[in-house]
C-alpha cells in the first residue's frame, strides 16, 4: 500500500525586540550567564509582568506578512508546567485568543499551507547539563517569541523544508526576527502521521520536538514516517507521543507517551490585561510592512526583465536582495545590477552560510559606481568583470583599478584612428581575413582593445575595423 | 466524589508527595469542598462574562532597554550559584 | 488620647514640638516588641528602624518639615516584599528569602521615612482566616490572649491593637484585612482592586489581592492609604482613577446619604454582632442617612466562586517554589524531579497543599468549564448584581465577620466549615470593591465587633468618610486603647 505523509509544524520565532517580552531586561544572544536577568524574569515572588508594546506590534506584522487575520481583542493566558528552565512554573502565552489567525503561505507550487494561528509568548530559561547536574541560566528567560501553527498541510519533508524557508525569509523581510536556527532563533515541533494514501482520515501522530535545522528536520521526518508505515506495515499501531530527533543515529525517541501528556490548566493571565488593537493601527502596521519577498520576486521579473530563477536566488537572501536593491540606483538597466552578483560576486560565496550572512568587501555604493560606468558605455562589461572580481578581492573601490583618464570615454573619431592604427599595424591579420579567416578579426579586435584598455564596445570596434578594411 | 486516583494525579500536576494518610485525608476534604462547589455548577450564568475587574485595557510598556540585576543580586539567594548559574546537584544524600 | 484625633497625627505633633525624639519614640517600640507576647512578629529590624529614626530626628533638628508619616513606627505583612529584610509569607518554603527589590508600598513608605518595626505574622501565604496556619504559631488577640488575632493579616492587627505598631500594611484576598481588624477592634481598608499597586506582594489570589492599611481609627487609614495608593507602571491591574485625598474628605457631609443593607449578610450571624450592626445602623439615621434594606440573592454564590477562583491562581501562583532559585530546599534526594517533589511536600504547610490541588483540580482538563469558567461566569454575574445596587446607594453596610474572635485552635477540622466563616469577607474581593472594617462593639466577652462599609469601585474617599462620621458620632467609645505596648 502506497501511504501519504500529513504534517503540521508549530514554529518558534524569537523577535528581535531590544527587551523581554515583560520586563526591561535586554534580549541580546549569550552573554556571561545569568546577567540579562532582573526579579521579574527569574520569577521572583510578588513581581508582575508588563507587556511589551513591541512584542505585540511584530506579531502583528508578522500575523499580516502571512495573510493573517487579527484578532483586535486578544489576551494572555497561564500555561502551567513545572520545569527548571521556566522560572514562575507557567508559561505566559496566548490560549484561545491569539493576536493573529487563519492565515496561509504559499509554495512555488501555488499550494497554500493554511496557518491556524500566530500568538505571542516568553521563552524559557536555558539548562546546561554537566555529569548529571543542571546548571540553569536565565537569560534567555522572557525573551519573546511568536509561535506559528499550521493547519497538518504538508504532504512532504520538502515542503515542510520550503514552508520554513518561506516563512524565514518573510520574517527576516518584515525584520522581526534573524530567524537562526543555529542559534535556537527559529524552533520546529513537527507533528506527523500517516494514511494510506487517498483516505480522509487522519492518522495517530506523534510529535517531534524542537528542530534546529532543516537538514534534521527533513531527515527526522523521513525517518519517522518510514518508521510508522514499517510499524502499520507489520500489524502496530502508532502511539500518540512526544519524540525527540537523535542527530548522531539518525533516529527518534519517545519523550513522553499519550498519558504523560500534559494538563497544561490554561486560565487567563490575571497579572495582565486584555490587549485591545484598534483596526486603523492594523492598517498602519500594514502600510507600513516593507516588500516582502514574492511582491520582490514578482517586480524584478516584471519590472527589470530579470530571470525568474535569477531574480529568486537574490530574493531569496535578504541581506543580498537590499544589497541589490540599493545597487540600482540610477541605474536604467538592473540586470546589469543582477547579473554582477549572480556572476562575479557569487563566485567568490562558497556555500549557503556565506551568502546568508553575504559578508563582501564591495558595498552597494560601489557596484552601482562600477555599473553606472558600464550604463555610460565608459568601459565594458569584460573590464567591469575583471575590476569587479578585484574589487571583491581587495576591497578597494572602482578608481583603485580604473584610472581617471581611462574613465574618459573614446569619441568615435578617436577609435577610428585607433582602428585605422590597428590595420596598418597587423598586415598579416588583414590579409588572413580578407582571405577568408574570419578569426583573425579577433587579433584586431584585441589590438583595439589593448590600446584602449578594453574601455571601448566590441561590436562597435568591430564595424570600425571592418569600414577601414573595407576602405584600403 | 473525588477519587484517590484523582487526587494522585492532581498531586503529580502540582509537584506534592502526599503520605497514605494525607491522601486518605485530602480524598475526604476535596470531596467535601467540591461537594460545596458543585453549588454553582447548576446556575444558569448566561453570557455574563469576566475578563478582569475595571476592564483595563493595554497596559503596554515601551520596549526600552533597562540595566539588568547584578548577577550576585540574582544568585543571592542561592549563595551565589554556581559559575555564574543556579545550580542543582544530580543527587544530595 | 481622643478618638477624634488620629494617633499619626498625635505622633506627628509630638516629633514636631520635640517633645519625643523619633529615636525614643522608636526605640520604646522596639523595647514593647521584645517584651510582647501576642507573636505578632515574625522578624524584626532594629537596625533598619534605628537608622530611619535618626535620619527623621535630623530633619527635624535641622528645621526641616517632615510629612505625616515620617518617623511613624509601623509595620508591614510577611508577604510584602523588602529589599534585604526576610519576607517569608510565614512558610518554612521561604524561610531566609531575602527579596532584592521593594514592593511598590514599602518604596513609596520607605521614601516617606517610615519607621520599619519588622515584618507581621500571616496564615501561611496568606491561606487562613485565624494566622495559625502560621510556621511561626499564630497572634494572639490583644483584647484576650486566648483568641485569635484573625488572619491572613493577623500579625498587623495584634500589633497594632497591641500597641506595638502605630499602623501597618495587610493584604486582603478574601477579608484578610478586614476581618483580623475586626477581631482586634481596629480598622482596616480593603482598596478597590487596582488603587494600590500589587507589584511586590507576594501573590496568593491575584485577580483579588489587594494592599490596604490597618490602624486604630479612621484618619491613620485615610492617610495611610491616600500615601500608599495610585498608579503604578509596574502593575498592569492597577488604575489611573483611585483617590488619593480621602483625608480631606473625612468631614463631608453625609446627610442624605444612601445605605442599602443586604438581608443576605445577617444570614445566621451571631446575636451580639447582629445587635451591634442595628445599633450602628441607627446611628446612621440618626446622622441623616437614608437606609434601605434590600435584597442580593447573587451573593450565596460567592463563597464557592471565591473558593474555586482564589485557589486555581494560588495553585499556579505556587508553582515557582521548587527550590532552585530561592527559598528551601530539600536536603536528600535522587534526582531532580524528587527535589522539586519534596521541596513543596516538606516546604508547604497542609492548608496550603489543600489549596494547591483544589486549583489544580479546577483548572484540570474536564473540570474546567464546570468549575473554574463557572466560577468566572459568575464572577461577572455578582460584580453587575453590585454595580446594579450602586445604581441605588451609595455604600453598602453589612457586618464584618458573622462571629467575634474565636479561641486558638478552634476552627473546624472540616475545612467547609472554615471556609464559611470568610461568607461576609469575599463578596468585596470577587466584585473588586472598597470595603472598610471599622469597630462597632464588643460581645459579652468583650471582644471586639466590626462592620463594613462597601464602596461602589474607587469610592474609598465616601466609605471612609462615612466610617469617620461614625467614629466621631459615637465618640470613639469602640477604639479601645489596650493597657499594653507603647502608650503615648
Amino acid at each position: 500500500m502506497k501511504y501519504e505523509l500529513v504534517s503540521g509544524l508549530e514554529t518558534h520565532v524569537e523577535l528581535s525586540t531590544k527587551t523581554k517580552i515583560f520586563c526591561s531586561c535586554r534580549t541580546d544572544f549569550g552573554g556571561e550567564p545569568n546577567t540579562h536577568c532582573c526579579p521579574i524574569c527569574i520569577g521572583l515572588p510578588g513581581t508582575l509582568p508588563k507587556l511589551n508594546k513591541e512584542v505585540v506590534r511584530y506579531a502583528i506584522m508578522a500575523g499580516l506578512a502571512t495573510n493573517c487575520e487579527i484578532n483586535l481583542i486578544s489576551k494572555m493566558d497561564r500555561k502551567n508546567y513545572v520545569y527548571p528552565d521556566l522560572p514562575k512554573a507557567y508559561q505566559i502565552s496566548q490560549y484561545d485568543l491569539p493576536l493573529c489567525k487563519n492565515g496561509y503561505i504559499q509554495l512555488d507550487s501555488g499550494k497554500k499551507i493554511r496557518i491556524a494561528r500566530i500568538h505571542i509568548e516568553e521563552d524559557a530559561g536555558k539548562l546546561v547539563h554537566k555529569g548529571g547536574d543542571v546548571y540553569v541560566d536565565y537569560n534567555r528567560g522572557g525573551v519573546p517569541l511568536i509561535e506559528i501553527v499550521t493547519q497538518p498541510d504538508i504532504r512532504s519533508s520538502e515542503e515542510a523544508r520550503e514552508y520554513v524557508e518561506k516563512l524565514q525569509l518573510i520574517m527576516r523581510y518584515i525584520g522581526v526576527s534573524d530567524c537562526k536556527m543555529q542559534e535556537g532563533s527559529m524552533r520546529c515541533d513537527v507533528n506527523i502521521s500517516v494514511r494510506p494514501e487517498g483516505s480522509e482520515e487522519f492518522g495517530t501522530r506523534t510529535e517531534i520536538k524542537n528542530m534546529n535545522s532543516l537538514t534534521f528536520m527533513t531527515k527526522a521526518m523521513e525517518y519517522e514516517k518510514n518508521r510508522q508505515i514499517e510499524l502499520i506495515e507489520n500489524g502496530g499501531k502508532v502511539e500518540q507521543e512526544t519524540l525527540r530527533y537523535i542527530e548522531s543515529s539518525g533516529t527518534t525517541e519517545s519523550m513522553r507517551g499519550k498519558e504523560d501528556a500534559h494538563d497544561y490548566r490554561y486560565f487567563r493571565e490575571p497579572d495582565l490585561v486584555t490587549i485591545h488593537t484598534l483596526s486603523e493601527e492594523v492598517e498602519n502596521i500594514r502600510k507600513s510592512l516593507p516588500e516582502l519577498p514574492t511582491a520582490r520576486i514578482k517586480k524584478y521579473i516584471e519590472k527589470f526583465g530579470i530571470s525568474e530563477k535569477d531574480a529568486e536566488s537574490i530574493v531569496k537572501y535578504k541581506n543580498i536582495s537590499d544589497f541589490f536593491e540599493k545597487a540600482i540606483q540610477g541605474i536604467e538597466n538592473p540586470k546589469i545590477v543582477s547579473n554582477f552578483i549572480i556572476g562575479q560576486i557569487f563566485s567568490t560565496l562558497n556555500n549557503e552560510q556565506e551568502k546568508e550572512s553575504f559578508d563582501i568587501k564591495v558595498s552597494a555604493e560601489s557596484l552601482n559606481e562600477l555599473c553606472k560606468l558600464v550604463e555610460s558605455k565608459k568601459i565594458n562589461v569584460g573590464l567591469a568583470k575583471s575590476t569587479l572580481l578585484k574589487m571583491l578581492e581587495t576591497g578597494k573601490n572602482v578608481s583603485n583599478f580604473i584610472s581617471q583618464e581611462d574613465m574618459q570615454s573614446i569619441s568615435e573619431e578617436k577609435l577610428l584612428e585607433i582602428c585605422k592604427k590597428a590595420v596598418d599595424s597587423n598586415p598579416n591579420a588583414v590579409k588572413d581575413y580578407l582571405s577568408g579567416k574570419e578569426k583573425a578579426l579577433k587579433v584586431l579586435i584585441g589590438f583595439v582593445m589593448k590600446e584602449t584598455k578594453g574601455k571601448v564596445d566590441a561590436l562597435n570596434t568591430q564595424k570600425n575595423i571592418l569600414d577601414t578594411i573595407k576602405n584600403i | 466524589m473525588v477519587t484517590k486516583e484523582d487526587i494522585i494525579k492532581l498531586a503529580k500536576l502540582g509537584k506534592l508527595y502526599l503520605t497514605e494518610e494525607e491522601l486518605d485525608s485530602a480524598v475526604k476534604d476535596m470531596t467535601n469542598i467540591i461537594g460545596f462547589a458543585n453549588e454553582i455548577s447548576k446556575v444558569d450564568t448566561g453570557d455574563t462574562e469576566f475578563d478582569n475587574i475595571n476592564g483595563l485595557e493595554n497596559a503596554l510598556r515601551e520596549d526600552i532597554v533597562e540595566e539588568s540585576f547584578d548577577e550576585d543580586l540574582i544568585l543571592k539567594n542561592v549563595d551565589g550559584g554556581k559559575d555564574g548559574f543556579f545550580y542543582i546537584k544530580k543527587y544530595q544524600n | 488620647m481622643s478618638g477624634t484625633n488620629g494617633k499619626i497625627r498625635h505622633i506627628h505633633d509630638l516629633l514636631v514640638n520635640k517633645k519625643i525624639t523619633c529615636k525614643e519614640l522608636t526605640e520604646k517600640y522596639i523595647d514593647k516588641i521584645k517584651e510582647s507576647k501576642l507573636n505578632a512578629y515574625v522578624h524584626t529590624c532594629e537596625d533598619l528602624a534605628i537608622k530611619t529614626a535618626e535620619k527623621v530626628d535630623e530633619k527635624i533638628s535641622s528645621g526641616k518639615e517632615i510629612s505625616m508619616l515620617e518617623g511613624i513606627p509601623m509595620n508591614l505583612k510577611d508577604n510584602i516584599s523588602t529589599d534585604g529584610i526576610e519576607t517569608t509569607c510565614c512558610s518554612k518554603m521561604l524561610q531566609g528569602y531575602k527579596p532584592i527589590y521593594d514592593a511598590t508600598v514599602w518604596k513609596k513608605l520607605k521614601g516617606d521615612n517610615a519607621v520599619l518595626l519588622g515584618k507581621a505574622n500571616m496564615d501561611e501565604f496568606a491561606m487562613g482566616s485565624s494566622c495559625e496556619n502560621s510556621c511561626f504559631g499564630g497572634a494572639c488577640n490583644p483584647h484576650n490572649l486566648k483568641h485569635v488575632a484573625g488572619g491572613s493579616s493577623g500579625g498587623v492587627a495584634s500589633a497594632v491593637g497591641g500597641n506595638i505598631a502605630v499602623y501597618g500594611l495587610g493584604s486582603d484576598t478574601g477579608g484578610s484585612i478586614r476581618q483580623p481588624a475586626s477581631f482586634c477592634g481596629l480598622v482596616g481598608l480593603k482598596p478597590t482592586y487596582g488603587s494600590v499597586s500589587r507589584y511586590g506582594l507576594i501573590a496568593f489570589g491575584s485577580s483579588l489581592d489587594q494592599i490596604g492599611p490597618i490602624a486604630s481609627n479612621v484618619e491613620d487609614v485615610a492617610i495611610v492609604y491616600d500615601s500608599i495608593s495610585g498608579y503604578d507602571t509596574k502593575d498592569s491591574t492597577s488604575s489611573k482613577v483611585a483617590p488619593n485625598d480621602t483625608f480631606n474628605h473625612l468631614n463631608d457631609d453625609i446627610k442624605g446619604m444612601k445605605i442599602g443593607i443586604p438581608k443576605e449578610y445577617f444570614d445566621g450571624i451571631n446575636e451580639d454582632v447582629k445587635n451591634a450592626i442595628d445599633e450602628a445602623i441607627d446611628a446612621y439615621k440618626s446622622m441623616g442617612a437614608e437606609i434601605e434594606y434590600f435584597d442580593l440573592p447573587e451573593l450565596k454564590y460567592t463563597l464557592p466562586v471565591y473558593y474555586i477562583i482564589a485557589c486555581a491562581e494560588a495553585s499556579s501562583n505556587l508553582g515557582r517554589y521548587d527550590g532552585i532559585r530561592y527559598g528551601y530546599k530539600t536536603k536528600q534526594y535522587k534526582d531532580i524531579e524528587e527535589m522539586i517533589c519534596k521541596t513543596r511536600s516538606e516546604g508547604f504547610g497542609e492548608e496550603v497543599k489543600r489549596r494547591i490541588l483544589l486549583g489544580t483540580y479546577v483548572l484540570s482538563s474536564g473540570y474546567y468549564d464546570a468549575y473554574y469558567k463557572k466560577a468566572q461566569n459568575l464572577r461577572g454575574t455578582i460584580i453587575k448584581a453590585f454595580k446594579r445596587a450602586y445604581e441605588k446607594f451609595d455604600v453598602i453596610l453589612a457586618p464584618t465577620v458573622p462571629t467575634t474572635a474565636f479561641e486558638f485552635n478552634f476552627t473546624s477540622m472540616d475545612p467547609v466549615q472554615t471556609y464559611l466563616t470568610d461568607i461576609c469577607t469575599v463578596p468585596v474581593n470577587i466584585a473588586g470593591l472598597p470595603a472598610v472594617s471599622l469597630p462597632c462593639g464588643f460581645d459579652s466577652k468583650d471582644l471586639p465587633i466590626g462592620m463594613q462599609l462597601i464602596g461602589n469601585s474607587f469610592s474609598e474617599d465616601k466609605i471612609l468618610n462615612l466610617a469617620y462620621k461614625y467614629e466621631q458620632y459615637t465618640e470613639a467609645k469602640y477604639l479601645k486603647e489596650l493597657d499594653m505596648g507603647v502608650r503615648l
